[in-house]
């Protein structure tokens, strides 16, 4: 459906995308992850015609973004950073405003009218001036103006941004509904919410892509590596260092010496590696208690910083 | 074309919904018709002459003021707001967008000229007015007012700050208006100037003649201020 093909861009002297290239299948929904300044919205802003590529090609459903730009438009609804919004419009007005540019007219227009009220939630306040309502509402105006003209891809860009918590359920629970029908891209600086709600993930690092796949797939391609955090009393932390770094498939993250002269360390052991009865047999040779012993499993957290530090 | 109405359209509810519209057009209504009736050296109700070009000379400079006033928020409040991006991408072109928002201004400023309609019914009841002259004259300050809003439009995609757009009108129609005192004597310079500037081709209108060179001179003015109000939309593309 949106096919990325080696594309660049810069803005003066700054390279924000560097030779960038992936596609979107119908109907899937892609997380764009990556810290802030990435290029994630240079992206977006290139696939919604808002600015062409310095190299490279974007194709959207076979369009090309810069020599068919209007027919990519159509197919797109788009909600950019922040929601920007007529503050002075009422909701309606502004709504039908944008079908109007859309041309969504006569009996279409209704029935989307009645669609996009009903699917975004806006019926409470739908007469209402724009610069009345709350980030969440708005958030919703966002969304119902990318969708009114029924679009077949919708990329959206950090759309629950600044919302509360109960709100960024709400508009995750949004996307994955619209995600059944649609093709979507959006972008998230939050690594819970690509998990949450997309089919794919892409990072994105210094214009670069770090790494894509399932949120599954990303966690393995950390090989399947564990965290292991164990609490240990009557340990020496010299001893304790010593003996871990001496051993093949366990290195040491983190050690902190307790108030009370425990030992607390952060371990991280190897893929496929099981060294529960070494560490038993190394903590009754050298009489420590182990008070706790927690294996945990990488989290996408873990692998965004990993890749993107 | 159904999309420059929809920005027509937009626009016109954003003049009507806030004071924006109702300001403007007051404060031209009452400083011109103060101006001309009451002030100066020759005012219309000593001088006791049924004349109105009053109107237009003193409304060209009041206009200088409004006009800018009128379309600075056009570009730069959607570029402040951000609104701009969503504009741009929707399927519209980018001088689909200006035409529309132009248009919205005109429809206000022919609101102001048919306001000012009240000094020549007015007389004509007392006096003999020159229906020519004022036919004539009418146009020629319509086309000064489209100069105007399609040069304070054009400031007004340049910058995200209104004030900035506002100032910046103000000085470009200024400009414009008084090339003519820029230049002594009757050199080719100074017949260049002349024919650059506003004032001297607005000053025909008032023979009760038009000429087609001051209406070709006007619309290039407003065609070249669309052109580069588009141009300056298009500059994302290239950044």
């Amino acid at each position: 459906m949106i096919d990325v093909q080696n594309v660049s861009k810069s803005y003066g002297a700054v390279e924000a995308v560097k030779d960038v290239s992936f596609t979107v299948e119908q109907g899937e929904i892609l997380g764009f992850l990556g810290p802030n300044g990435a290029g994630k919205t240079t992206m977006m802003k290139m696939i919604t015609c808002y600015m062409p590529p310095t190299g490279g090609k974007i194709t959207v459903d076979g369009l090309d973004v810069v020599n068919d730009s209007m027919g990519v438009r159509k197919k797109i609804g788009y909600l950019p950073e922040s929601t920007p919004l007529y503050e002075e419009m009422g909701v309606r007005d502004y709504l039908n405003f944008i079908a109007d540019v859309r041309k969504v007219n006569g009996a279409d227009r209704t029935r989307a009218m009645d669609r996009v009220i009903s699917v975004t939630g806006l019926a409470k306040v739908i007469h209402k001036d724009i610069h009345e309502l709350s980030k969440g509402f708005r958030q919703r105006v966002g969304f119902a103006q990318a969708i009114i003209h029924d679009p077949e891809i919708l990329v959206l860009d950090e759309p629950t941004t600044g919302l509360d918590p109960n709100q960024i359920i709400e508009i995750r629970n949004l996307i994955r509904q619209l995600g059944e029908s649609k093709t979507i891209i959006f972008s998230t600086h939050i690594m819970q919410e690509v998990q949450a709600t997309s089919d794919r993930v892409l990072i994105i690092d210094q214009g670069k892509i770090a790494a894509q796949g399932t949120a599954e797939e990303l966690k393995a391609s950390i090989a399947g590596q564990m965290h292991l955090n164990m609490v240990l009393r009557h340990a020496d932390k010299s001893k304790f260092i010593e003996v871990v770094t001496a051993m093949d498939q366990l290195h040491m993250e983190d050690i902190k010496v307790q108030k009370n002269g425990d030992i607390e360390a952060a371990l991280i052991i190897d893929a496929g590696a099981d060294l529960r009865e070494q560490l038993f047999d190394l903590a009754v040779s050298n009489q420590w208690k182990i008070l706790e012993s927690s294996p945990s499993s990488f989290t996408l957290e873990d692998v965004f910083r990993k890749l993107t530090n | 074309m159904s999309e420059i109405l929809a920005i027509y359209r937009k626009e016109m509810k954003t003049y009507f919904n806030s004071p924006i519209a109702f300001i403007v057009i007051s404060s031209f209504l009452v400083i011109t018709n103060w101006l001309f009736f009451d002030y100066g050296d020759y005012p219309f109700f000593a001088i006791n002459i049924a004349d109105i070009r009053g109107i237009f000379d003193y409304g060209a400079i009041v206009l200088l003021f409004i006009a800018p006033a009128v379309s600075m928020r056009l570009i730069s409040e959607e570029k402040h707001q951000d609104t701009l991006e969503l504009l741009v991408t929707m399927p519209i072109t980018d001088m689909q967008i200006i035409i529309g928002k132009y248009l919205s201004t005109l429809v206000i400023f022919a609101i102001i000229l048919a306001g000012t309609l009240i000094a020549p019914i007015s007389i004509s009841f007392v006096g003999d007015l020159d229906s020519g002259i004022v036919i004539s004259s009418y146009i020629g300050f319509f086309f000064l007012g489209a100069t105007y809003l399609a040069m304070g439009l054009a400031a007004s995609s340049f910058t995200r700050n209104q004030i900035i757009a506002y100032i910046v009108g103000i000085v470009i129609i200024a400009v414009f208006f008084l090339m003519n005192g820029m230049a002594n004597g009757s050199g080719m310079i100074a017949t260049l100037f002349e024919n650059l500037s506003i004032r001297f081709h607005y000053q025909n209108f008032f023979r009760g003649v038009l000429d087609t060179r001051d209406l070709i001179y006007f619309i290039s003015l407003i065609f070249v201020s669309l052109l580069v109000s588009s141009t300056a939309l298009a500059s994302r593309k290239s950044k």
